[in-house]
């Protein structure tokens, strides 16, 4: 691993990087508190006027907070798209309530013999909103502000995941890699700007406003220039826009590799991966680091790139089935093995884009396969006993599973039953060793990487090598479980980088290789 | 000079509030609207200044019609004072004082000259009270630098809604009394409401009585007093009437009634303008030669009261 030794060196390592991180998020917050101020104060003035909309406008703001903040970012996508804007205008909504709210109790809260005095002696209305209610409502409305700057620090590292920046991007790569050093370089940094934000705007919140006049109008222009600390980091010059997974960027078997082994120099932005392939559909990116079987890489026409000098371990599927159960039912193996060759990428795919995308019955998916293959029997006498299959809460394995208990009961007279859904590797294996299920669908780099935990030489001299790979977690698997990895099913469940099926033809791409010579090119 | 007439006010269709009011105030004079909580007297005061628009009839103010002026422009030629004061928080002394010259744009130094002549007429030396917020001043001098502010531009009208309601008695009395004297007064004309028989009787040139929106009687105190309209009018000032009718009458109102006593011994001079109610706390230590129309006269408490009662049959 490369993680360095100390949090310390960590920041150090990366302070470039934090720094900009840490400016995009200052310039995130403010540029949505300016505008919920510019929109929320006059909101909340107009609504002390005119008392029937207060019901509505407060209502408005209040269902806008109460939204799940990370749902709020996925309204935006369809709107906006990606990026700074649906960002922006996210946490401008979250910010609006406080501003409003307290604009409006601020005045309401004013004295009301002072403002009837005020309108009494013959002060215009303009003049009592400048001159006394709004001097008067500053305590409060100041408040509202720094509620909501404080709120946005925090709702602005979820921008990371639409590919807005942030120091959300170290929180959540630290989150996925495990990597506690990252998650603090952004968390604490984060936590920090909330508390100086707040104290800062603190010291505003009792100046005497006819004092300190000057210091007001220079409020606005302060947070102006905080928030123009967004525009910085934005001087992208490449014509094509690279997506990545906070986890994806921070993996030897990801970004790293692809600077290091192929040279590959792109902008990249952080995103969550719900929302990076309809993103590079809509052209907001221009690559993607996808996975390869994902349904949705056939349902917005993307383009798998090869990987050509082999830096995504292989991950192909292959059933595992314990030793003591193929001895039992010796007709079971064949019968598995009858799936072997049959899918390939493009396969899986088509078949993961009808059960996530088109949201068909995975059942009805594995029968309709079979039968196009000729492979589907009807179920025999199953009178001699039971499989028991499991599979992981992917899409992949639902499939699959489906699949096996028709072969099983087409082909010889056992019973299967499936089930899926165990959570992720950790439970479905642990529930094959326990003798819980008899089966299941595994990856290869899964059993390489995650069950055996090979050491760091091993996984380098083997990595490249499907075989190799294979080879050795069957034998591992063997000797330490007694567990046997049948025939490869022939998919290979990897990272992969893919494009735009029309772009990568018109330009004549179709590898990492050929990419890379592309965009370094320019 | 402030007229009113016919005016009504409306809170809903059948709420009348104000029902046909009509009077006129002269400059130099103060005319007190008194009744009980809900006679409507603060929204007459409150039409005359626009803050409420009269639903009919019309108000003149310095022989222009109210409606004809911005509101704005209306409210700056009129001094309002508020029971609550009202005064800016964020406001100095000075600066609360000059609110409204500020919005007639008088020079700085004119508004600065005539916010520390007015401070040091209410007994609030500019060097000691300037620059204070209102919150560093007891009741009682709020109530000033409200009186202040709205003699500050020296408007030929001036609006009073319950101005000493909010102090304590004694205060009370006192800041009554600055202003009473205050020269600042003399020739504007002053609409002052109060549910305080005391106060309208002892600020008040006449006295509007009010109830359920309509004027029962109109007149000078002493008509109040002595010729009441009806029986409202009575019953309304009986609590107090004894108090009333001593500070209504002066010694001269009971010269014929007096027992000329001609003892000279250890008496106090007074004159014939006092009213019975100082007369008597004069007459409490020793008795009293008033001189009335070249006649002189020795008084004391008994002949004061058997006076009193004679005059009243």
């Amino acid at each position: 691993m490369e993680t360095p030794e100390t949090f310390l060196d960590f920041i150090q390592q990366q302070s470039g990087k934090l720094l900009e991180q840490t400016l995009t998020h200052t310039g995130l917050t403010f540029i949505s508190v300016l505008l919920a101020v510019a929109i929320g104060v006059p909101a909340g003035i107009l609504i002390t006027r005119r008392k029937r909309l207060s019901v509505w406008v407060l209502g408005f703001a209040g269902v806008m907070q109460t939204i799940p903040s990370i749902a709020l970012l996925g309204f935006m996508i369809p709107l906006l798209g990606i990026g700074p804007k649906p960002a922006i205008v996210a946490l401008f909504l979250y910010a609006l309530l406080p501003i409003i709210r307290n604009t409006f109790t601020g005045i309401n809260g004013v004295d009301p013999s002072v403002t009837e005095a005020a309108t009494g002696m013959g002060l215009s209305r303009r003049q009592l909103l400048y001159k006394v209610q709004l001097p008067l409502a500053l305590p409060v409305i100041m408040a509202g502000i720094r509620t909501a700057t404080v709120i946005n620090v925090g709702v602005a590292t979820l921008a990371a995941y639409i590919a807005a920046g942030g120091l959300g991007e170290f929180i959540f790569g630290g989150i996925a890699l495990n990597n506690t050093h990252m998650m603090l370089a952004g968390a604490i940094p984060a936590a920090l700007l909330a508390i100086l934000f707040d104290w800062l705007l603190s010291l505003l919140q009792n100046i005497n406003v006819r004092k300190a006049r000057k210091m007001l109008y220079l409020l606005p222009v302060i947070l102006l220039g905080l928030s123009s600390f967004y525009l910085l980091p934005n001087t992208y010059h490449s014509k094509m826009l690279a997506g990545f997974t906070p986890e994806f960027m921070g993996r030897k078997d990801g970004y790293l590799g692809l600077k290091s082994v192929y040279g590959l120099r792109i902008p990249t932005l952080v995103i969550s991966d719900m929302i990076m392939y309809k993103a590079a559909y809509e052209k907001k990116l221009d690559v993607i680091s996808g996975s390869s079987t994902d349904g949705r890489v056939k349902a917005f026409d993307l383009m798998v790139l090869e990987d050509d000098k082999h830096i995504f371990p292989p991950y192909y599927a292959a059933p595992i089935v314990r030793n003591e159960t193929l001895q039992q039912y010796p007709e079971l193996e064949p019968a598995l093995n009858r799936l072997s060759g049959t899918i390939n990428d493009s396969i899986m795919t088509e078949l993961n884009y009808h059960v996530d995308y088109l949201k068909e019955n995975p059942e009805k998916v594995a029968k309709d396969f079979l039968v196009a293959q000729k492979l589907w029997k009807p179920a025999g006498s199953r009178s001699k006993g039971s499989i028991r299959i499991g599979s992981k809460i992917f899409g992949d394995g639902y499939i699959l599973a489906n699949m096996y208990k028709m072969l099983i009961e087409g082909y010889t007279d056992l019973s299967a039953v499936t089930k899926t859904g165990l959570g992720g590797t950790k439970i479905v294996f642990d529930a094959l060793t326990n003798n819980q299920i008899d089966m299941y669908p595994e990856y290869t780099g899964t059993g390489l990487l995650v069950i055996l935990q090979a050491p760091q030489q091993v996984t380098d001299s083997i990595i490249s090598d499907p075989q190799k790979v294979y080879d050795y977690v069957s034998t591992g698997f063997k000797k330490q479980y007694d567990i046997k990895w049948l025939k490869p099913i022939g998919f290979n469940n990897t990272y992969a980088l893919m494009m735009r099926r029309a772009d990568a033809e018109k330009l004549h791409i179709s590898s990492i290789s050929a990419f890379t010579h592309y965009v370094n090119q320019q | 000079m402030i007229k009113l007439e016919h005016v009504s006010k409306n809170f809903g269709p059948e709420k009348k509030v104000v029902n046909d009011i009509s009077f006129e105030v002269a400059p130099g004079e103060t005319l007190v609207l008194l009744g009980t909580s809900g006679c409507g007297k603060t929204t007459t005061l409150r039409m005359i200044n626009r803050l409420l628009e009269p639903g009919s009839g019309h108000i003149y103010v310095n022989g222009k019609e109210v409606r004809q002026l911005p509101p704005e422009t209306l409210r700056r030629s009129i001094g309002y004072v508020l029971q609550n004061t009202g005064l800016f928080p964020h406001y100095t002394v000075s600066e609360n004082i000059g609110v409204v010259p500020t919005l007639l744009k008088w020079d700085k130094a004119r508004i600065h000259e005539r916010t520390f002549t007015l401070m040091d007429k209410l007994r609030l030396p500019a060097a000691d009270y300037a620059d204070l917020y209102p919150h560093q001043l007891s009741g009682g001098q709020q109530q000033r630098v409200g009186l202040a502010r709205a003699l500050a531009a020296d408007a030929p009208a001036l609006l009073m809604d319950e101005p000493f309601g909010a102090l304590d008695p004694l205060t009370r009395i006192s800041v009554r009394k600055e202003f009473k004297a205050l020269d600042e007064i003399n020739n504007k004309t002053i609409i002052l409401v109060t549910h305080d028989i005391e106060e309208a009787f002892e600020l008040g040139t006449r006295i509007c009585l009010m109830n359920e929106g309509r004027i029962q009687q109109i007149g000078a105190p002493a008509d109040l007093l002595f010729r009441p309209a009806n029986d409202f009018v009575r019953s309304f000032l009986n609590p107090q009437r004894l108090q009333l009718e001593l500070k209504a009458l002066a010694i001269k109102d009971l010269w014929t009634w007096l027992p000329a006593h001609t003892s000279t011994s250890n008496t106090v001079p007074l004159t014939a303008e006092s009213t019975c109610w100082e007369a008597l706390e004069t007459l409490t230590s020793s008795p009293a030669t008033v001189v009335y129309q070249q006649e002189q006269k020795v008084i004391d408490g008994n002949g004061l009261m058997a006076a009193i009662a004679a005059c009243k049959k």
